[in-house]
């Protein structure tokens, strides 16, 4: 065959070349191995050794369908777009391990009309935004001052702290809100009623950023681990 | 002919691979997605109604279980989920547990509480909202309108004092932004949203459903937390009685199927009414 033209000898070794390199990544990329190559960054604390199909749930339909469903969308013949590859990963995600019934901030809290400007500085119906993944932090926002987006008009009456909170916002000391505050109430730990005896500034942002949780390893309520996320999830999703 | 020789293969490749792209259908659309003629409810008549529900259960909770069991010696406070707190959902919250619950479901309806005076400033109206609850006070008409930012369909409803221990414990609150509230008075507004004009029969009873399974959730949470009071001698005894009747409260059974029984011929009523007929001849 190759007598008859050398070239063909080339493209023969090209194609068997890129046709191996296409059944190794067919077959390596999936392997649990080879997701930390894939990853966009660190995990975030907490979700060190998750596998990506926790969050990176399959899309419904297999690929073809998907892409069939997409350009039928592009001509106008489905209404709705559809996953590619992966779902969407949303709040709903996050939701399914963190639900948490006594959330003094729920996403959906900030949906309120009343919410609305607060929301064009901080979007807060929304758990990525201060939980961006694949940063190997906690919190991904610069400052812990985001309280006073919400909070810069706050009266505390029978004030039980030595400075008043009247004080504090007039000064605009909005990083001491987390000093005594756990933002989403989860962890059990006694407020202090002195300043000085608040979590140092320092421990809050350590902590904000991946570090040693400084209000209480006690929590009212865990995040379900992904054995039981996926015991849950085998239980109530039907399978596709 | 060389010209038509040369275009052939391209005809093929882009005939075949639009085959095969659209044929044997994709992955299925959202079966719950309706056609226009299927939506026969206006949205702020579904607000309504189920804001209407929302009273009678709110009104049952509060007079029911808040009030009567006061009388018996149940607590009842804002930190009713803390560790060291043995207590109950004050109504503000057992509604924000509702509202909670429905966020949860795949039914995009929105349920928030707020007033003029709350207790926790965060609850207080700002922009828009106070602007339409001044209007709610004065005539105690519903407020309906569309929030262009958001895209949803918004209805805003009185929510009055309509028990005793609304305005006691309102009036006596450590932190009360009001100390002279009376029966009757409004004393703060729902906010409903969802995000389109009308609903078909089967998104009305989601919606209706969603509102039911968040009263089942909150009074089960508050259930469960009773379930963890250190000293027994401070639990109730759960069953078929009433706080009324001593110091008894209902299994959430038989407290969702007081509010069953107290607001579903209203709400059938409403879901069959001439309005709903006239929408769908339209």
């Amino acid at each position: 065959m190759f007598s008859k033209n050398p070239l063909r000898k080339r493209q023969y070794i090209g194609s068997l070349t890129g046709i191996s390199i296409g059944i190794l990544i067919y077959i390596l990329l999936p392997l649990k191995q080879s997701e930390t190559y894939l990853s966009l960054g660190p995990l975030n604390t907490g979700h060190e050794g998750l596998s990506c199909s926790s969050c990176h749930t399959d899309a419904k339909g297999n690929l073809w369908q998907q892409l069939q469903s997409n350009m039928a969308y592009t001509f106008g013949m489905r209404k709705t777009m559809t996953d590619f590859g992966t779902e969407n990963v949303d709040n709903k995600k996050c939701l399914d391990c963190h639900n948490r019934p006594n959330d003094r901030h729920p996403t959906h809290r900030f949906l309120e009309p009343r919410f609305k400007e607060a929301v064009t500085n901080i979007n807060a119906t929304q758990c990525e935004t201060c939980h961006r993944e694949h940063n190997g932090t906690r919190v991904v926002l610069k400052t812990a001052n985001f309280c006073m987006n919400c909070h810069y008009d706050l009266e505390v009456k029978n004030d039980p702290i030595d400075v008043p909170h009247e004080k504090l916002v007039a000064q605009k000391q909005w990083s001491t809100c987390l000093q005594c505050h756990d933002f989403h109430g989860n962890h059990i730990y006694k407020v202090a009623t002195v300043m000085k005896d608040t979590i140092p500034l320092q421990k809050i942002q350590n902590y904000l950023q991946g570090g040693t949780d400084p209000f209480s390893s006690e929590k009212s309520h865990n995040p379900l681990s992904e054995k039981e996320w996926l015991a849950l999830k085998q239980k109530y999703i039907p399978s596709k | 002919m060389k010209n038509q020789k040369n275009i052939f293969p391209f005809v093929l490749f882009i005939s075949c691979l639009s085959l095969t792209l659209t044929n044997c259908g994709g992955v299925p659309e959202e079966s719950s997605m309706s056609s226009p003629s299927d939506k026969i409810f206006k949205v702020e008549d579904v607000l309504t109604m189920i804001a209407e529900e929302n009273d009678v259960t709110r009104t049952l909770y509060t007079k029911g279980i808040v009030g009567a069991g006061k009388k018996q010696g149940l607590k009842f406070d804002e930190d009713w989920q803390d560790e060291d707190v043995e207590a109950g959902p004050l109504p503000a919250l057992f509604l924000r547990g509702i509202s909670s619950d429905i966020r949860k479901s795949p039914v995009p309806l929105g349920l928030y509480l707020g007033s003029d005076f709350p207790i926790n400033a965060s609850n207080k109206f700002t922009g828009k909202q106070a602007e339409l609850f001044k209007k709610i006070k004065e005539t105690q008409k519903p407020q309906h309108f569309y929030e262009e930012d958001q895209k949803l369909y918004t209805s805003m409803f009185a929510d009055l004092a309509v028990a005793a221990p609304c305005v006691n414990c309102h009036n006596d609150h450590k932190n009360t932004t009001k100390t002279d509230w009376k029966l009757g008075d409004v004393m703060g507004a729902t906010t409903w949203q969802y995000p389109s004009d009308s609903l078909s029969i089967k998104e009305t009873i989601n919606v209706i459903q969603a509102y039911r399974n968040g009263t089942k959730a909150i009074y089960n949470a508050y259930l469960a937390e009773i379930s963890k009071f250190k000293i027994d001698s401070t639990k109730p005894e759960i069953g078929q009685k009433w706080p009324s009747e001593g110091f008894f409260l209902p299994t959430a059974e038989v407290f969702i199927d007081s509010v069953r029984k107290l607001t579903s011929y209203h709400t059938l009523e409403l879901l069959l009414s001439k309005k709903g007929s006239e929408i769908a001849s339209n």
